[in-house]
């Protein structure tokens, strides 16, 4: 598997092998040969026969290369996250309660769109409130549960509708 | 010191060999692209139907890309079951995941839904074997409806039978080796201890699923309707019955998942062997094919083999006067020092001494040996009876089997009655042993063996006053003769898995290097052996 990059909104699959004391890089069916010589600041990168002074930052999945007097900004895409979120199947469409308890509010309504980790209902057991998040992006479709209302263990509190594929 | 070849290339002999043994290699190619990739159009669509990936894509993207497979018994099975069930309906081998080196088992879904044959079983149970003689982690690809009912005969109850799988996975778990199984499709009945005896598992929602009894064999039972998914699906598993690990949305998915669980397994130790930098031969290995004769009668000198599959040609032949029908001697192969044993002949008393003397020194200097093998067995006759054949055969044959460093034996040529035993065949437990596209294998000659039985049935008839033609002897001769020789052929051998795949006699050093590293993740014990009888 090899890794992901997004660079313009474009993705790009890549991979460093390293054979005979160098390395190369794989990009759709080409090799390259490639080296990074220097540490921090000033660095010297080879691609092929060509090689160029390159200044790289890399801030969490972001990384700024700034190669010819252009500065061009590369995310790597992580690919446990990436290809769940291409797969357009549900997480699962029925939120159940963790444990029994009482609702302390209902914070969505039907036909609302909401995002993964968007509190759908707040609810409380065992003197602790708890919020229920949203698994994944979705519309709510119907929410079984009002506020003040009590709830066994398991009990469907809200059903998103079901997702479209990707 | 480097071997000198004495191989004219511009021999009639060496043209007509080369042209015959590339056109085997040719042959094995398209028969390995067939064996991987050809399955009828409705297999292909029902698996995108079902939302499934083919199983070689599933392995590219499980593996490293630009690593090296080194695939097992690609041609299991490619003699049975009428041809239908190629590879024997799963890929083994060995591969690197993150960076890791492991085993890969993968059921093919193309092939009878990946249904499991005597033979699927059988080459299950060796690549585990050879991960638990190896300590290699084993990443399981499930995909296979479960055993193939109509042969549960053979391929249930008995000892190396399906109850192995899950005896090895046992094993490999006691042993601190472990594996992780990714759920693709249904894992029915003795499918389903596949995850569960593994480390870790992911399954595919939608597409995975695990039990014991599947939705009709429940409703059979009980009377119970339920769903796949709410049986056995991903969510089932990873939530309610720990059955399962990770839950995934889609293979993609889950693949990334096993190989970041791959990645954090510890890197093995390996055994400080011997290594220098490698270097290619300094004679062409594509010459291999100009070496063996076309007929298997040929004799042909196993040396200018070894000098076109060790580093730069160089050899340290041991005892290069004594013994000589058995060559032997240290070399490197990918830098790794080894010992290798070689036939140039039938075995006679001194070369049998010499043998078994020189895998003490192998074993007393912890150095893995590769038995290059073209025998026709040990000599016959009163004087070489007289002298205790039979006892300095049984020297050897102590000495192999009571060895403790890793043995890896290549069949060249031919491989015939005990010679194939004090060269470290199958039932020595050598690591791995692959084959060349011309070997033959039997417990004697095709034509000796078609003269004694055809010999039998003519003086059977004979008995009942039955004078035979000649025409009439052939006519019995020869179709014995024809299925001899077919059960004698490299591609019998590897459809019955008595190796572990035939190689191109040119790719013979890479599939060494890699068996060697893979056989240095296990301790060697001190030498120590049986008692030899003297």
């Amino acid at each position: 598997m090899r890794h992901l990059f997004k660079l313009d909104n474009q993705e790009h699959a890549v991979w460093l092998t390293w054979r005979d004391g160098r390395y190369f890089l794989l990009i759709g069916d080409s090799e390259q040969p490639v080296a990074l010589e220097g540490a921090g600041g000033r660095d010297r990168l080879t691609v092929g026969n060509v090689t160029v002074p390159v200044l790289a930052a890399v801030d969490g999945d972001d990384i700024h290369i700034h190669v010819d007097g252009i500065t061009r900004t590369l995310r790597y895409l992580d690919p446990i996250r990436h290809y769940a979120a291409h797969s357009g199947a549900s997480v699962d469409d029925v939120i159940l309660a963790p444990m029994p308890g009482t609702v302390v509010q209902a914070i969505v309504s039907p036909g609302q769109a909401v995002a993964r980790g968007d509190t759908l209902v707040v609810i409380e057991s065992m003197k602790l409130e708890t919020a229920i998040k949203s698994p994944r992006d979705g519309v709510v479709e119907t929410v079984h549960v009002s506020t003040g209302m009590t709830f066994d263990r398991s009990a469907p509190l809200v059903t998103l509708a079901p997702a479209t594929g990707a | 010191m480097r071997i000198e070849s004495r191989l004219d290339v511009h021999s009639e002999e060496f043209r007509a060999n080369f042209a015959h043994n590339k056109a085997l290699a040719a042959e094995f190619h398209a028969r390995q692209q067939k064996a991987r990739f050809e399955r009828p159009a409705r297999d292909i669509e029902r698996l995108k139907r079902q939302n499934k990936l083919f199983v070689r894509d599933r392995l590219d993207l499980l593996l490293d890309p630009g690593t090296p497979f080194l695939e097992l018994s690609t041609l299991a099975a490619n003699q049975s079951y009428d041809g239908e069930v190629p590879g024997a309906g799963n890929v083994t081998g060995i591969g690197i995941v993150a960076g890791r080196e492991v085993m890969i088992h993968a059921d093919d879904g193309s092939v009878k839904g990946g249904a499991w044959y005597p033979l699927t079983i059988k080459k299950m149970v060796r690549a585990l074997d050879i991960a638990i003689e190896n300590r290699l982690p084993v990443v399981h690809l499930c995909d296979s409806a479960g055993g193939f009912l109509p042969a549960q005969a053979d391929l249930f109850a008995d000892k190396y039978y399906a109850g192995r799988l899950f005896r090895n996975q046992a094993i490999l778990s006691k042993r601190g080796i472990p594996q992780v199984a990714i759920v693709l499709g249904h894992c029915t009945a003795g499918g389903a201890y596949i995850p569960a005896l593994s480390e870790y598992n992911v399954i595919v929602r939608k597409t995975g699923a695990i039990f014991l009894g599947g939705p009709p064999l429940v409703k059979a039972a009980t009377g119970e309707e339920v769903t796949v998914e709410e049986l056995g699906g991903a969510d089932v598993h990873t939530r309610i019955s720990g059955t399962a690990d990770y839950p995934a949305d889609t293979e993609q998915q889950a693949i990334a998942i096993a190989r970041d669980i791959v990645a954090q397994f510890p890197k093995p130790q390996k055994l400080k062997l011997e290594r220098i930098a490698p270097e290619p031969p300094y004679y062409d290995p594509s010459e291999l094919y100009g070496i063996i004769p076309r007929d298997i009668k040929v004799q042909f000198d196993m040396r200018e083999v070894i000098a076109r599959v060790v580093d730069g040609s160089r050899f340290h032949e041991y005892q290069p006067a004594y013994g000589t029908t058995l060559v032997c001697g240290f070399a490197h192969i990918w830098g790794y020092h080894v010992g290798i044993l070689a036939n140039n002949g039938v075995l006679f008393n001194d070369s049998s001494l010499k043998a078994a003397h020189f895998m003490q020194l192998c074993n007393q200097h912890g150095v893995p040996m590769i038995f290059l093998q073209n025998i026709t067995g040990y000599m016959v006759g009163r004087e070489y009876e007289h002298r205790g054949i039979t006892k300095d055969g049984a020297k050897m044959i102590m000495a192999v089997a009571g060895s403790e460093v890793p043995k890896i034996t290549v069949m060249v040529n031919g491989s015939f009655g005990a010679g194939n035993y004090g060269m470290s065949g199958r039932a020595f437990d050598s690591r791995f042993l692959f084959t060349w596209p011309q070997h033959q294998i039997s417990v004697m000659g095709a034509e000796q063996a078609a003269n004694v039985l055809a010999e039998i049935k003519v003086r059977q008839l004979e008995r009942h006053g039955q004078t035979l033609t000649p025409e009439e002897i052939a006519a019995i001769r020869e179709p014995i003769l024809e299925e001899y020789r077919r059960q004698s052929s490299a591609y019998y051998s590897t459809s019955e898995i008595w190796d572990d795949g035939i190689l191109d006699p040119v790719d013979t050093r890479n599939a060494l290097g890699m068996a060697i590293c893979a056989s240095l993740n296990t301790p060697i014990d001190r030498p120590h052996y049986g008692v030899f009888r003297m």
